[in-house]
């Protein structure tokens, strides 16, 4: 029997709900782990310990916990995402002290389920990054390989639950936060449809973008979290009206009446780690053992997802950033002379390079004289990848490909390179820019790093791509490969 | 103040468009619950969308949107079926996003109109559509009623305000105030279709009184409700070309929109004149010295590098709810004024001024349903009741006068119980405290006299007090008759009914009516 901390979110509320374990056991277990293991691998930038032994210990005293979903179940949430009385950092010195004073409707819903919030994980700078090494706030490391990248941005909620130090996770995916994160740490990631989960309480990076989504130990785990998490949010005007989706019922293990795409555009050999191919093919097979038919499809847009994604990405971002200006919260520069100076340097100090960056990318894309030859013509593009996708749809279920290009890189390998760190999220960003649900979930090693498998589906049909990654999960093993323990 | 002569007006023409934002009368804001309330302490309606704190979200107003939908119905403009909110960026400390949201390039309402009234000085030439003399009035001024396009109508918010008050702040600093960050705001841009100061004001006046007729803003000038920017350029007479305009900003009161538009006018004129040209250009107008001054030269503008807001989903508005609101729309001035003429058969002058305000108009039609004398309920209005006002420096609904007592003193008039002098004598008391005029005038022993003998006995003893003045008159000088009258008036205390009095004499001294 595996440790308590090692347990999948289902697996765990099945004995908490049986009583043969309480919260404050739960709870405590992955408390410890992540004292154990956390100076070591960083993924959180706090650890709400106290809070959550107390909470625990209500819910153990109360007997409220086996009625609740979620109930005992312990969570990390990615420290971009508010927590009322908490600090939300966004890991950037300017807002390295701000506390929120109300909390995300995804975090109020995973409450009310009963999870337990364990803390604080680390992120890039304000979700811009691939490896999190924009945090200004700390290193997070790889959990299979300590001197690797856990990912990025949601690196820290990806090696927390990678490591064992959370039974799920909330990240956020704006170009393949959630997805590449989960690929390189060998755990499930899911961004859902664009406006299934609310984005209040999310600090905003690109608005048309960003979407909240689960880690998971298991594709179950990230079914029933989103189970918990989406649905309308009045809060939200981009939030949709669709009901939460009952996803769990539907894990039947069958794939047998599905069609998969395999977009042509994305199984080249160029740019990508052979042995991610490898796995990738080998992951076909299996689905295909299981009935599942394949066809090659087409995404003729692809060429140009990357480049329409930074140019909508750093727009929204020029202007969503516009409020940290050291007025009325966050960091604010001492000894300024007038208010020029207090914008400049209040903005100088608190934000990052790769921060810097995308605010100047984007208000250069938006500039009088530019906005038509670029936002204007990435809002063009955009459509035209959307319809790219719907053409494909109208020949298949849901598209497979794979989540990176790579494996996780060593720490500093691309830190002075951003344009290779922008061409790394080539086969997330086109899910973002569609609005579609795409899931990531382990399909093996490459040199001993996990290699994910990306599952992309209609808007608002997470279903199926939940089902066809748990009816993978069933048939395979390497879920159940836990990383070494630290040296 | 100015070289350019006086007669300027006669070579050059002025080209005038106004951009009018106008607070909208909602009880939450634009985009967040907090209320829309004036002079609270600083920062005590805000909410966190207001303050732009890390992760929230912007909801929109949904009675705005109705707000909006009214006017643009009031105005015969287009209320567009798809709309948009853009973010307009800059920076600055009472704008808490970094960004105002607002509509650009789809705004909610375009191309309307409403009509004008301007009041003709016997010199102007100005050409309308149609000019209308009053006959049954010597005092109705001469008007020309002229329409004034309207370009568009959108939705957005307000920022907050910095205070520098040095005693508030302290020393050098300054704070902010964000109260008023993001009340719902409509800016109304009008074609440059105005000519004159004059015609500026009157369009000003047409739109406070539609917005309030049908609720959608109270516009109150004072309390920033309602501030009017004026586009303002000259082109010789005759031209149809526009010239290069500047835009004057921060109009906070009619009186100074006129200056200011003049002040500017003769400004350009002046320029242009001495061989110089006008450059694009932000104007302040400083009201102590009378005169405009460059703030910002259009190429210094800011880039406010517009773009759709990605937080707020298009505005789609479904035409069967424009027509519902349609239903729903009051009568407006213009309508109000038309049936007022028609059906009371008031002067265009008396209805237009009592349909300048929905108030004033709905006092009149509950004065003239009382007392079935429309007519004369629109004169006490027009005259006794609004100069009252004007003295007394109060709005209608501060006093304590309804129109059942009105009603009631118009009928003692009418049925000859009190005379008009009498009764113009009750009417600043029933203003100011109320009360019954019928017990008033019994009270105070006004109430006319209308016996004959008691009028003769006054008659004789004004022509017995004056022999010489009734020998004038009975010689057939009609002069001194009202001097005689006079005297039976005062000897009456006023209660005497004059036409009585006035025939008793004649046929004393005449031995006619006539």
């Amino acid at each position: 029997m595996s440790a308590l901390h090692a347990l999948g979110v289902t697996e765990l509320r099945a004995r908490l709900a049986a009583g043969e374990v309480s919260p404050v056991q739960a709870v405590g277990a992955t408390l410890d782990a992540i004292a154990a293991r956390d100076a070591e691998v960083g993924a959180y930038l706090e650890v709400f310990a106290d809070e959550a032994a107390a909470r625990a210990r209500a819910l153990t005293d109360s007997g409220a916990c086996k009625a609740l979903p979620l109930g005992g179940v312990p969570i990390a949430i990615k420290d971009n995402i508010c927590v009322a009385g908490r600090r939300t950092t966004c890991a950037s010195r300017i807002l390295r002290d701000y506390v929120s004073p109300y909390t995300a409707t995804a975090v109020e819903r995973l409450e009310a389920a009963g999870a337990i919030i364990l803390g604080k994980t680390n992120l890039d700078e304000f979700a811009m990054g691939s490896s999190t090494e924009n945090s200004a706030l700390g290193t997070t490391r790889n959990p299979w390989d300590r001197a690797r990248a856990p990912g990025g941005s949601s690196g820290g909620s990806a090696a927390a639950v990678a490591a064992e130090m959370a039974a799920a996770a909330l990240g956020s995916d704006t170009g393949g936060s959630i997805r590449q994160p989960a690929s390189f740490c060998g755990v499930v990631g899911l961004k859902p449809t664009y406006g299934r989960v609310s984005r209040w309480g999310l600090v905003a990076f690109a608005s048309s973008l960003d979407q909240i989504g689960p880690f998971g130990r298991r594709v179950v785990d990230c079914a029933q979290a989103l189970e918990l998490i989406a649905g309308y949010d009045e809060r939200d005007s981009t939030s949709l009206p669709e009901p939460a989706p009952s996803l769990c019922e539907h894990l039947d293990g069958e794939v047998s009446e599905l069609v998969i795409g395999l977009p042509r555009e994305y199984f080249v050999e160029e740019g990508v780690d052979p042995g991610v191919l490898v796995r990738v093919h080998e992951a076909i097979a299996v689905l295909e053992k299981a009935g599942a038919r394949f066809v090659e499809v087409s995404l003729p847009h692809t060429a140009h997802t990357i480049a329409t994604y930074y140019l909508i990405a750093t727009a929204e971002a020029s202007s969503n950033l516009a409020r940290f200006d050291g007025v009325r919260y966050g960091r604010r520069a001492e000894r300024v002379e007038d208010l020029q100076e207090l914008y400049e340097r209040s903005r100088s100090e608190g934000f990052g390079p790769e921060v810097k960056r995308r605010i100047l990318l984007g208000t250069f894309v938006l500039s009088a004289g530019y906005y038509d030859a670029y936002y204007g013509k990435a809002q063009k593009v955009r459509t035209l990848i959307r319809r790219d996708f719907e053409q494909a749809f109208e020949r298949c279920d849901l598209i497979l490909t794979p989540t990176s290009p790579e494996t996780a890189f060593t720490l500093g390998a691309k830190s002075d390179d951003p344009l290779s760190m922008y061409l790394s999220d080539v086969y997330t960003v086109s899910a973002n820019l569609a609005g579609l649900p795409g899931l990531s979930l382990p399909c093996g090693f490459s040199d001993g790093m996990p290699v994910g498998l990306q599952l992309l589906g209609r808007p608002l049909d997470e279903a199926t791509i939940l089902r066809v990654g748990d009816a993978f999960e069933r048939r395979t093993a390497h879920h159940l490969v836990q990383p070494p323990e630290a040296p | 103040m100015s070289h350019a002569t006086g007669d300027w007006q006669d070579r050059w023409e002025m080209v005038i468009g106004l951009e009018v934002h106008t607070h909208l009368k909602t009880e939450s804001k634009l985009f967040s619950p907090a209320p829309v309330l004036y002079g609270l302490e600083p920062n005590h309606a805000v909410h966190p969308i207001d303050l732009a704190l890390p992760g929230v979200l912007p909801v929109l107003n949904e009675r705005v949107v109705e707000l909006a939908i009214r006017l643009g119905l009031a105005i015969h403009a287009t209320v567009q079926p798809h709309s948009v909110f853009a973010r307009k960026n800059y920076f600055y400390p009472d704008l808490p996003k970094g960004y105002q949201i607002s509509q650009y390039e789809e705004p909610i309402v375009s191309e309307g109109w409403l009509e004008i009234e301007v009041e003709l000085p016997s010199s102007d030439e100005g050409g309308g559509k149609k000019k209308k003399k009053k006959k049954d009035k010597g005092e109705a001024p001469q008007t020309l009623r002229k329409r004034i396009g309207i370009t568009r109508a959108h939705i957005e918010e307000d920022a907050g305000k910095s205070i520098h008050d040095t005693q508030i702040a302290g020393g050098d600093d300054s704070c902010i105030d964000l109260n008023r960050a993001g009340v719902p705001l409509l800016e109304i841009v009008s074609e440059p279709d105005l000519r004159s100061p004059r015609e500026a004001a009157a369009y000003l006046r047409a739109l406070r009184s539609i917005l309030r007729y049908i609720g959608v803003s109270d516009a109150d000038m004072e309390k920033g409700q309602f501030r009017c920017d004026a586009n303002v350029s000259i082109r010789p007479r005759g031209s149809n070309e526009l010239g290069t305009r500047t835009e004057i900003k921060n109009l906070n009161s009619f009186a100074h929109v006129e200056e200011a538009i003049e002040a500017e006018a003769i400004r350009q004129v002046e320029l242009v004149e001495d061989g110089g040209e006008v450059v694009q250009a932000t104007m302040g107008y400083d009201p102590e010295r009378r005169r405009t001054s460059v703030q910002r030269l259009k190429e210094n503008a800011d880039d406010y590098r517009y773009f759709p807001d990605p937080d707020l989903i298009p505005l789609r508005i479904d035409p069967a709810r424009i027509e519902a609101i349609r239903a729903e729309l009051p009568e407006l001035p213009d309508e109000k004024r038309a049936r007022f003429e028609a059906e009371y058969g008031l002067s265009s002058y008396d209805a237009g001024v009592l349909t300048a305000s929905r108030r004033l108009a709905d006092f009149f039609e509950e004065t003239s349903r009382a007392c079935d004398a429309p007519k004369a309920a629109a004169n006490w209005i027009t005259r006794d009741l609004l100069r009252e006002l004007k003295e007394r420096e109060v709005e209608l609904e501060e006093i304590a006068l309804t129109p059942e007592m009105l009603a009631g003193l118009i009928r003692l008039v009418e049925s000859g119980r009190l005379t008009a002098r009498n009764a113009a004598q009750l009417f600043p008391d029933l203003v100011a405290g109320g009360g019954d005029p019928e017990a008033m005038m019994v009270e105070r022993g006004l109430e006319a006299v209308s016996d004959s003998s008691t009028i003769d006995a006054f008659v004789e003893e004004a022509i017995a007090a004056h022999p010489d003045v009734a020998q004038q008159i009975r010689d057939g000088d009609d002069k001194p008759l009202n001097f005689l009258m006079g005297q039976v008036m005062k000897a009456s205390q006023g209660k005497a009914e004059p036409g009585q009095v006035r025939k008793a004499l004649q046929e004393r001294l005449r031995g006619s009516g006539a």
